[in-house]
């Protein structure tokens, strides 16, 4: 047996995991596990200790069908001759409910938390840092969202002081 | 006035020192807060998005076909590697064949851009350092790289050549012996790169037991391609998750144990001739044959891959590039997420960077090998 179905049996005995809220492929990964956020930051740290590194972290906007967003992390091996090892751990983020950060188990996780916070608007609790990454800072809106539209050139003033004073409709309440 | 040295056990006393965002060793808008106490770095913040695009906006908006220049536009440098890795996912994500003459055209081209994008890096890493003579040698074999993908890409930085079965054009008859030629003036210039490089004595002070990184370091921040394999770990996606025609080519992959900048250097040495042993092999093997599947999709009509999520993964010049890519059966992609293996290698400057002198702090940046837009994206 793989060391990725090893730690995907883990997180199973251990109560980790959860029913999928729905029905989607994904292919190229080795194991997938949906994950409830409250036991996400236990089920990375298995994945820390079993000697898996962070890949990847994807949130995908899932609101207007589901009222949810979709976070997919994908944690790989160093060490895993093929097939791949990639284990697939996603976790629904119902509108406005927050998610533990994983700063304290991974460090790369700090940069793709507050991408997924100025893209998505997704809270991390915990998180030591959650400000802009890739956007300008000031920027209160989230354009990765489905809902957004562009908001006038005039937000994107030098000063960002447009964008401070009147906050733009599209901006999320989470 | 009279200047006192600074008091090393003072946890106060350290002064922050802005490298960037304009800073010709940072390659790219790329901002480093540097805390100091007296000339060691204790710790450094990269600030990063100066030039963020909104690739996976983009993505969203147009069609799989639309959004094929955006690909090379990511990291520059290996864009040929990038385009490449987005046709090959659309592909995987809705079945499209590909004819075996094309597998092994993308296998040539795409090695080409990896030692092209090598020593692109190798001169203007030295020049960081301040050796410039290094840097007209490596450009010259990278003109003649350069300008052979251009007979086949039309291109010669952002190419645009990869096709959903297939390749926008077939490799000329002539094709196969310019190729070597090339690999014959390259395999003439490692010894020289050796004896002016590797052989330096400046050149060891400036980079031996410099930013070392262990393995573990490397799994905290995700750290891929030659940083990681400088660590002495063995990781790279065409060996572990072999995809296209690499499975059929002999080739090793170069590991140094140290750790440190040094290393880097010389893995990516390494690598340069094991990309020549493949495209050697995949010359020899080249088959006859359509470059482009007949009846292909092509970028004319509308593609609509059926509904799913894929993880993609390819071995870029920096290290492993991954494309998450979910269709909701339309004509455009309904997310793309971009895994880009500088992203991961700049995060882990945090780890390799304090307590090393304010002077390496420009050898450990350079010998990551950073390409800004990639991460920025």
């Amino acid at each position: 047996m793989s060391r990725t179905a090893e730690l995907a049996g883990e997180l199973d005995r251990a109560g980790l995991t959860a029913a999928a809220p729905i029905e989607q492929q994904l292919v190229g990964v080795a194991e997938s596990r949906w994950v409830p956020p409250e036991h996400l930051v236990p089920a990375a740290a298995a994945a820390r200790r079993a000697g898996f590194f962070f890949e990847s972290m994807t949130c995908t906007d899932r609101l207007a069908a589901h009222g949810a967003l979709e976070l997919l992390y994908t944690f790989n091996r160093y060490d895993e001759p093929p097939p791949p090892a990639r284990l697939a751990v996603r976790v629904w983020v119902p509108h406005g409910m927050s998610v533990p950060t994983l700063t304290r188990v991974y460090g790369i996780a700090e940069w793709n938390e507050r991408e997924a916070w100025e893209f998505y608007g997704i809270r991390f609790a915990g998180h030591p840092n959650l400000t802009w990454l890739l956007l300008p800072e000031g920027t209160e809106f989230h354009p990765l969202l489905k809902s957004f539209t562009a908001p006038p050139p005039s937000a994107f003033d030098d000063s960002l002081s447009a964008a401070r004073g009147a906050p733009n409709p599209a901006v999320s309440e989470s | 006035m009279s200047l006192s040295a600074p008091d090393l056990e003072d946890p106060q006393d350290t002064y922050t020192l802005n490298m960037g965002p304009q800073h010709p060793s940072t390659h790219g808008v790329l901002r480093l807060k540097l805390t100091l106490r007296g000339e060691r770095v204790i710790a450094v913040e990269p600030v990063i998005g100066y030039s963020h695009r909104a690739h996976e906006k983009m993505a969203e908006t147009r069609t799989y076909a639309q959004f094929l220049p955006n690909t090379s536009r990511q990291d520059y440098l290996s864009g040929l590697i990038y385009n490449l890795a987005w046709v090959e996912a659309v592909e995987k994500l809705a079945s499209i064949p590909v004819p075996e003459r094309a597998l092994v055209a993308r296998v040539i081209l795409a090695e080409f851009n990896r030692i092209s994008s090598h020593l692109l890096w190798v001169g203007a890493f030295l020049a960081d350092l301040g050796a410039v003579t290094p840097f007209l040698y490596t450009f010259d074999d990278r003109e003649a790289i350069v300008g052979l993908l251009e007979t086949v890409t039309g291109s010669r930085l952002t190419y645009c050549t990869g096709r959903f079965g297939g390749l926008s054009k077939d490799l000329d008859a002539d094709f196969p012996r310019r190729a070597r030629e090339v690999l014959v003036r390259l395999r003439a210039r490692w010894p020289e790169l050796e004896g002016l490089i590797e052989d330096n004595v400046i050149f060891r002070q400036r980079t031996m037991g410099v930013g070392v990184m262990t393995e573990e370091q490397c799994r905290h921040w995700g750290v891929t391609g030659p940083v990681l394999r400088a660590s002495g770990v063995p990781y790279d996606v065409r060996k572990m998750e072999p995809y296209g025609a690499y499975p059929r080519y002999a080739f090793t992959i170069p590991t140094r144990p140290e750790g440190d900048v040094f290393a880097r250097y010389m893995v990516r040495i390494a690598e340069m001739e094991q990309s020549c042993r493949i495209i050697e092999q995949a010359l020899d093997g080249l088959p006859e044959g359509p470059i482009l599947q007949e009846g292909s999709i092509g970028v004319k009509k509308r593609l609509k891959p059926p509904a799913g999520t894929l993880y993609y993964a390819v071995e870029s010049a920096r290290g492993a590039y991954g494309i998450v890519l979910t269709s909701e059966g339309g004509t455009e992609p309904y997310r793309a997420k971009f895994r880009t293996p500088s992203y991961a290698n700049l995060a882990a400057l945090q780890d390799m960077m304090p307590g090393s002198m304010v002077a390496d702090a420009v050898a450990i940046l350079g010998s990551l090998d950073v390409v800004m837009p990639e991460i920025d994206r």
